[in-house]
């Protein structure tokens, strides 16, 4: 198994005004191809830190984030742009572009990976087949339910075959039911397609569903335990 | 991101704030439409002033006039416009010129053909019914030399210029046989007219006239005469003026060189000026021609500069609408920069759209501008400020065209360079934080 994610004494400390916050107290983490893993913790634990930093959206103040055993601190702005293409973000607010169709918004991330027109479009399809929203592919974001647009937001993630998917609270704001059909998605596609899985999450429920389970508290990894 | 996804991303932006985008490019219109009819009717103007000027005094003629500052700085300049066909004008302290100079100056150069003098003075006419007309000027001219100088313009509409008139023939403008043009005749070819002159050369002034017959009204010539016959003239013979004005200082010498080339105009002149000892002026058509593009080069400068600050207010208005813009969009940038979107593409994406922007607003502007010259123009030939006497047609000329095209498009680039590298700027997980 590849080696994808890994954490090596992480630190981050934020200023909070004048007041240094430490969000990381030295975090060890490693992250292998196939895995399913769930960074559990409550607010204030230091997961959505953990989550930016995984995504390369941030750096670390202190120690290392390899991401494919390249450390980003070592990367330029551009060079972390290239890297957040291979990882798939599904947040949970969706964060769609409104004025865009569902089609539209997965051909996005496509076109900002360079494909042509004629690829995505077909490439835009099959994903929409995926998460099951064939039908839909023509609306925009206001005509679709949560349940949906976290679909086109997952097939918008895997559009350019990320290395993982790295997913925040992914049914935080949709019902139960719905949030459970989307857990089979992501559950299907671990399983049947090998997609490597990074929640973060404070809903032990949602956890349990994952293969492996991170407790984050007050800025550490108190367990890391396979479910 | 590939160029055309680039345009694609920034029209979807622009598209979802329509009436706000049709504000901001409004701003790019009027700036633009005021800087191309401002332009284009200059350079109609020009145009016509240059014509007027060439048929007036061609580039083979020079004219001779007392004082050595007739094309001197800001004055003589201004006294080009003035009517009558007058060019320049001396001062009063300077040496007359005489009718018979003209020998002298024959004699001057084998260059030149001919000279004739002509004198002027403003003065009246009485018609038939006794109905008394302001005349821009009575001239004094030889009529057969006059024609040959002129051969386009002192032309007979109706009667024929004689050849050897008698004292009492005249010839008049278009002009002042109907006035308005409109076919409510003052006098026609074949009438007999008097003409008064205030003779203001003694105290006290005393109105001199004298009874004579109108021979020929000219074709009619338009424009304001600048050098040459025009539409308000009265003609007499040169020796009825000698004797009716009791002088023979004549007002301007015309030259006609055997060639146009520029060194024979200048070795002319300065062959007239020295002979005077720098005590006359000798006007070329050149002279007058770069005068004239000079005066409107500045008149270009400082229209196109006030019509510039328009622009300028617009593409303040471009920067703050994108900074409006901007903000709104900090958690849209956000999900790009996560998507992996590269910050000088986001800077692209704005500036995109300023393009767009300024492109529609220009093109609108150069349509709407050329539109608005085209209507002021027909409002001035109609009557208007400059009367019938001119028509202006406005031209568009390429460098105008494409000058305000890259000006519209450059301003509104510029104004969104700080928004739009403020939008790059913005850090991924700030902007996605955004509410």
């Amino acid at each position: 198994m590849a080696l994808i994610v890994e954490a090596v004494e992480l630190k981050k400390i934020y200023m909070l005004g004048k007041i240094p916050v430490e969000a990381l107290r030295g975090v060890n983490l490693k992250v292998e191809s196939g895995d399913f893993l769930a960074i559990l913790g409550p607010s204030g634990s230091g997961k959505s830190t953990m989550l930016n930093l995984i995504g390369a959206l941030d750096k670390p103040t202190e120690g290392k984030m390899l991401i494919e055993g390249v450390d980003i601190s070592t990367l330029n702005d551009n060079q972390l742009a290239d890297l957040r293409r291979r990882i798939g973000f599904v947040f949970q607010f969706f964060n769609l572009i409104p004025r865009f169709t569902a089609r539209d918004n997965i051909e996005l991330s496509m076109s900002i990976a360079d494909m042509s027109r004629a690829e995505r479009r077909k490439r835009a399809e099959e994903l929409l087949e995926t998460v099951g929203l064939n039908d839909r592919m023509n609306h925009k974001p206001a005509e679709l339910s949560g349940g949906e647009q976290q679909r086109v937001a997952i097939a918008r993630a895997l559009a350019n075959n990320p290395r993982f998917l790295l997913m925040d609270e992914p049914t935080g704001n949709i019902d139960s039911k719905t949030a459970s059909e989307i857990m089979r998605l992501i559950k299907r596609l671990n399983e049947e397609k090998g997609v490597t899985i990074i929640m973060v999450t404070h809903d032990q429920h949602l956890a349990r569903e994952a293969k492996r389970i991170v407790q984050m508290f007050d800025g550490v990894i108190t367990s890391d335990m396979v479910n | 991101m590939k160029i055309p996804d680039v345009f694609s991303y920034s029209f979807s932006a622009i598209k979802l704030r329509k009436l706000r985008a049709a504000l901001t490019t409004l701003g790019v219109v009027i700036g633009i439409a005021a800087i191309v009819a401002l332009l284009s009717i200059t350079q109609g103007l020009q145009t016509t002033i240059t014509s007027q000027l060439e048929r007036g005094l061609a580039a083979d003629t020079l004219i001779v006039v007392p004082g050595s500052s007739a094309l001197g700085g800001a004055a003589g300049g201004g006294e080009v416009f003035g009517g009558g066909g007058r060019i320049g004008g001396g001062s009063s302290s300077s040496a007359p010129l005489y009718v018979n100079y003209t020998n002298q100056i024959n004699a001057l150069s084998p260059d030149i053909v001919t000279s004739l003098a002509v004198i002027q003075k403003s003065g009246y006419i009485q018609n038939g019914s006794g109905v008394i007309r302001q005349v821009t000027t009575i001239v004094g001219v030889n009529f057969s030399q006059y024609a040959s100088a002129y051969s386009t313009t002192f032309v007979a509409a109706s009667g024929s210029v004689p050849v050897n008139p008698s004292g009492n023939e005249i010839v008049v403008g278009a002009r002042v046989s109907d006035p308005r043009l409109n076919g409510t005749m003052f006098v026609h070819a074949d009438d007999n007219v008097s003409i008064i002159w205030t003779n203001n050369t003694i105290v006290p002034f005393v109105n001199e006239t004298y009874t004579a017959h109108v021979s020929a009204v000219l074709d009619r010539i338009g424009g304001f005469g600048l050098g040459g016959p025009s539409d308000t003239g009265v003609y007499v013979p040169l020796s009825q003026a000698e004797k009716f004005f009791g002088s023979d200082q004549a007002d301007e010498i015309i030259v006609k060189l055997k060639s146009s080339d520029a060194a024979v105009v200048n070795s002319t002149s300065k062959a007239i000026t020295d002979y005077f000892g720098n005590q006359v002026s000798v006007i070329s058509a050149t002279a007058v021609q770069s005068l004239l593009s000079t005066i409107f080069s500045t008149i270009s400068l400082f229209l196109g500069g006030i019509a510039a600050i328009s622009l300028l207010v617009a593409g303040i208005g471009i920067m703050n609408i994108m900074i409006v813009s901007l903000i709104e969009r900090t958690r849209e940038i956000g999900i790009l920069k996560a998507l992996g979107m590269k910050s000088r593409t986001v800077l692209y994406i704005f500036l995109t759209e300023s393009v767009i922007i300024g492109l529609i607003g220009a093109v609108i502007g150069i349509v709407s501008g050329w539109v608005l010259a085209n209507v002021v123009s027909l409002f001035l030939g109609r009557g208007g400020i400059i009367g019938s006497a001119l028509t202006i047609t406005p031209i568009l000329t390429p460098e105008v065209l494409l000058g305000a095209l890259a000006f519209g498009v450059g301003i509104s680039v510029i104004f969104a360079l700080y928004p739009a590298w403020r939008a790059s700027k913005l850090k991924p997980v700030e902007a996605l934080r955004y509410e």
